[in-house]
């Protein structure tokens, strides 16, 4: 049987820098935004948008530049924040949209 | 309220609103529908994840000869009950079940998170791939368990089971005392991945 894409793609990130915080065997979302920039990035790389393990790259050197520069102070660390991050980074490389439009769309809605 | 929580507040309101432009452009551009997310979630949330292992357990309390099926051939008894296809697919075909008596207590530890059980127990903790940890569990359980907040008499023996591509180990943990009167459905609450692997016990409440 093949392995589904989802669990090869989350299994993948286990014991590395980039794995998500869980607890009880399931994600930990604290917000709504949270879940839905992990579940955009997994369909997304599902369906061939762009490659899971290019965006975990994108992730990881994000997450490796924060604690750079915050080596002593980790109480602001959120680790969907720089996941959101890579997610945007990876569709604009991706060519899906570019920045123009995301800066547009986000003037939109958060008015 | 403090300058910090203003903080919090407006960056949560900010990453709100960067999220739902992404998705509304996306929406927009035929790239996903209002679905998508649910839909790939769905994977996690519903389907492949502790609520099997929880269901699988909580059967096995009350059903003693149910029990006994289980840990004779794990995925036959498994596939008796009405759970999600998939159980029995790449990493269910090779699970075993081992259970928890008053004399023993079984622990599961692994070396690839790739042979985690993880269609009964879910996504794997953050120190279960630590190389520590699986070394000293091996070594010295009994220690191991004590600093997991897991004290066990010196009588009770510690079973540990190395789960491989070949078998995948969990634990069904003793049913807890007290709890005669609940149905299998409140009995299924109990049952936590940590029970499952043996680094916790179920208890009452």
């Amino acid at each position: 049987m093949l392995t589904q894409f989802e669990h090869f793609a989350v299994t993948e990130m286990m014991g590395k820098s980039d794995s998500p915080p869980r607890a009880n065997g399931t994600f930990c979302f604290s917000s709504e935004w949270e879940r839905k920039s992990f579940g955009m990035a997994l369909a997304l790389a599902k369906n061939g948008y762009f490659e899971w393990d290019d965006f975990r790259d994108e992730l990881i050197a994000a997450i490796g530049n924060w604690e750079a520069d915050h080596s002593v102070d980790r109480s602001s660390w959120n680790y969907y924040d720089h996941f959101l991050s890579a997610l945007e980074m990876a569709v604009i490389k991706a060519g899906i949209v570019d920045s123009e439009e995301i800066m547009a769309a986000f003037a939109t809605c958060s008015t | 309220m403090s300058e910090r929580f203003i903080y919090c507040e407006d960056r949560e309101a900010y990453s709100t609103a960067r999220v739902r432009a992404l998705e509304a452009l996306l929406i927009k551009k035929g790239v996903i529908t209002e679905r998508t997310v649910d839909t790939v979630l769905e994977f996690f949330e519903t389907k492949m994840g502790p609520f099997n292992g929880a269901k699988i357990v909580a059967r096995a309390w009350v059903d003693p000869a149910f029990r006994e099926r289980l840990l004779a051939d794990t995925p036959k008894a498994i596939a008796e009950l009405d759970l999600p296809d998939g159980m029995a697919g790449a990493e269910g075909e090779h699970m075993r079940a081992v259970a928890n008596t008053p004399g023993v207590h079984n622990l599961i530890i692994c070396t690839l998170c790739s042979c985690y059980p993880w269609p009964v127990l879910g996504l794997p903790p953050y120190w279960y791939k630590d190389p520590t940890f699986r070394s000293r569990a091996a070594r010295e359980p009994r220690a191991v368990l004590d600093e997991f907040g897991l004290p066990l008499a010196k009588n009770i023996k510690i079973k540990v089971w190395d789960s491989s591509a070949q078998i995948r180990w969990f634990v069904v943990p003793e049913r807890p005392e007290g709890t005669d009167a609940m149905w299998e459905g409140e009995l299924e609450a109990l049952v936590t991945p940590e029970a499952m692997m043996g680094v916790a016990v179920s208890k009452a409440t």
